[in-house]
């Protein structure tokens, strides 16, 4: 295996899949790879099949036609090859409802652990080492049905962080929570990013996707539309607008004071609001 | 419910050993239903209260509430064993209507304060074991006397989802009151009904979603979760024993009066 093949960690050839059989494919022909250690943002419009195609990178769902390849190896969909890939692909789903299910977040946070076979004094020692990381140890006795929003995401996060998993999934991540817990989460997703765990996240927001991620791909109808570098995906307007996302607020201003000569025609365009400041104060002195 | 369970999980006992708090309540009563006393029911009504309210720190009025709710159901029951419709009057009070009387006896009467006695008392005891034990801790309690992991995983996720469908079906009503679902008494039934429905799909979609995620962290078939137990002190240990032998005690002497 070379060392560009050893880099991906995820490849997807010509995959198809359907929840109906003969009925439409919700995945459609989709290939990509996956760089290890990249932080890669999907966008879409909803029902696109974003949260499909994470489902099959977790070997939830098994591709009608098409491979995966984890780790340069197609997924063993045997029971023990299934337990193998969860461990290694964890999934946040998007309604933290919908995967939280014991009575504390004590528990909660041991589940995926202790079905990974460790014993019950490591996976108190993982345990307790995740929640003191996410800052949870405080409400660790509490029911999940007792906690916030932002809470609830964070044990989610938890949840899949206490398995060392080498790919986390977010399925939009910041759906549903307010602005100071959405900064929270993206702080923990910076702080495993850095720590060479890939991301993969689908996200509705175009300006967080160009700021974070090395890599965004663009899906519709079940189909890999695009993808490329966030400047590349978020510069063409046509096949953001096909998949119902704006361009970037960043990227418009730029435009805009590019064409008025305000900035000069050269200059790359900025991927955040700092960028384009320093842009504006070096054109101003 | 909600209220129930919000308020375990404030209670100061909550963090003493759940087995010794479920041995407690479930011998306290079974000495109310054996003995039948009211000596007992007395005693064991006032201990509960008194643990539930000043050491457990549970609000005084809100534990009387919760008690109304058992309590005004045994009246409505106990009526029908005090109160009888008779032409011949009874010894302890005669209530004349028509050619009637609303009448009753005075072991009649005697019974029936005695059951409601018994009643509130075994109520208190079961009130003292929900209002200061988590569900985690309870259903710890269960698998130690082994009942089958079935049964604790079921309840398990019983509990959980009584939450979310909590929410979902207070968050279905809203909508429907926001849109005159409730401007009459017909229209409220059909919106009822139509959120039960809903609510019937939801549950079932819900359920397969928790499924999923649950597979996706190696879920195997049976639910591993990490058990945290506090510890069993001694002090309160002789504390349940010595009160125990006391309610022994009592039993056996108005037995053999």
């Amino acid at each position: 295996m070379s060392t560009a093949e050893q880099d991906i960690i995820i490849e997807v050839k010509n995959v198809h899949f359907s929840y109906e059989e003969g009925g439409p494919d919700s995945l459609d022909n989709v290939s990509l790879k996956i760089r290890r250690g990249s932080k890669v943002a999907f966008m879409g419009a909803n029902g696109c099949g974003k949260s499909t195609f994470f489902l099959c990178c977790n070997g939830i769902h098994k591709p009608c036609k098409g491979t995966i390849l984890f780790n340069g190896e197609p997924v063993d969909y045997s029971k023990k090859g299934l337990l193998d890939l969860r461990g290694k692909v964890g999934i946040v789903f998007q309604d933290p409802d919908n995967q939280l299910f014991s009575a504390s977040v004590y528990q909660e946070i041991s589940f995926g652990a202790l079905n990974m076979g460790m014993g019950p004094e490591k996976a108190k020692k993982e345990v307790e080492e995740v929640m003191d990381y996410l800052e949870i140890t405080p409400f660790r006795d509490r029911p999940t049905h007792a906690l916030s929003g932002g809470q609830k995401k964070q044990v989610s996060i938890a949840d899949i962080l206490v398995m060392h998993p080498d790919v986390m999934i977010l399925d939009e991540p910041g759906a549903a929570l307010d602005a100071k817990h959405t900064k929270k989460v993206n702080e923990i997703v910076d702080k495993l990013a850095e720590e060479g765990i890939t991301i993969l996240m689908a996200t509705h927001d175009v300006d967080y996707a160009l700021s974070w991620a090395d890599e965004i791909i663009l899906m519709h109808e079940g189909k890999v539309l695009l993808q490329a570098d966030p400047v590349t995906v978020c510069t063409n307007v046509e096949a953001l607008t096909m998949t119902n996302q704006e361009e970037p607020a960043v990227l418009r201003l730029f435009r805009q004071l590019r064409s008025k000569g305000i900035l000069k025609q050269d200059l790359k365009p900025p991927v955040s609001m700092k960028e384009l400041e320093r842009y504006i104060e070096q054109t101003g002195k | 419910m909600i209220v129930v369970d919000k308020l375990c999980y404030r209670s100061k006992l909550r963090y003493v050993n759940a087995s010794e708090k479920f041995v407690f309540s479930i011998l306290t009563l079974l000495f109310c239903v054996v003995s039948r006393s009211l000596v007992i029911a007395g005693i064991v009504f006032a201990v509960n209260s008194y643990l539930t309210v000043q050491k457990g720190k549970i609000p005084g009025l809100l534990y009387a509430r919760l008690l109304t709710i058992p309590f005004l159901f045994l009246i409505m029951s106990t009526l029908a064993i005090i109160v009888n419709i008779s032409k011949i009057p009874l010894d302890a009070y005669a209530i004349p209507v028509g050619s009637f009387f609303i009448t009753g006896s005075f072991q009649s009467l005697l019974f029936g304060i005695q059951l409601i006695a018994t009643a509130m008392a075994s109520v208190s005891c079961l009130y003292f074991l929900s209002l200061n034990t988590t569900m985690t801790d309870f259903l710890r309690v269960l698998l130690k006397l082994r009942c089958p992991k079935i049964l604790a995983e079921l309840m398990l996720l019983i509990y959980r989802f009584i939450f979310v469908l909590l929410e979902t079906a207070s968050a279905i009503m809203v909508s429907q009151k926001s849109r005159l679902g409730n401007k009459d008494l017909r229209t409220s039934l059909d919106s009822f009904g139509k959120m039960g429905a809903g609510l019937l799909l939801r549950a079932f979609w819900r359920s397969n979603a928790l499924y999923d995620a649950m597979e996706s962290r190696c879920y195997d078939g049976e639910i591993r979760v990490l058990e945290e137990e506090y510890p069993v002190r001694r002090a309160e240990i002789a504390a349940i024993a010595a009160f125990e032998l006391v309610l022994l005690g009592i039993t056996i002497w108005r037995k053999t009066l």
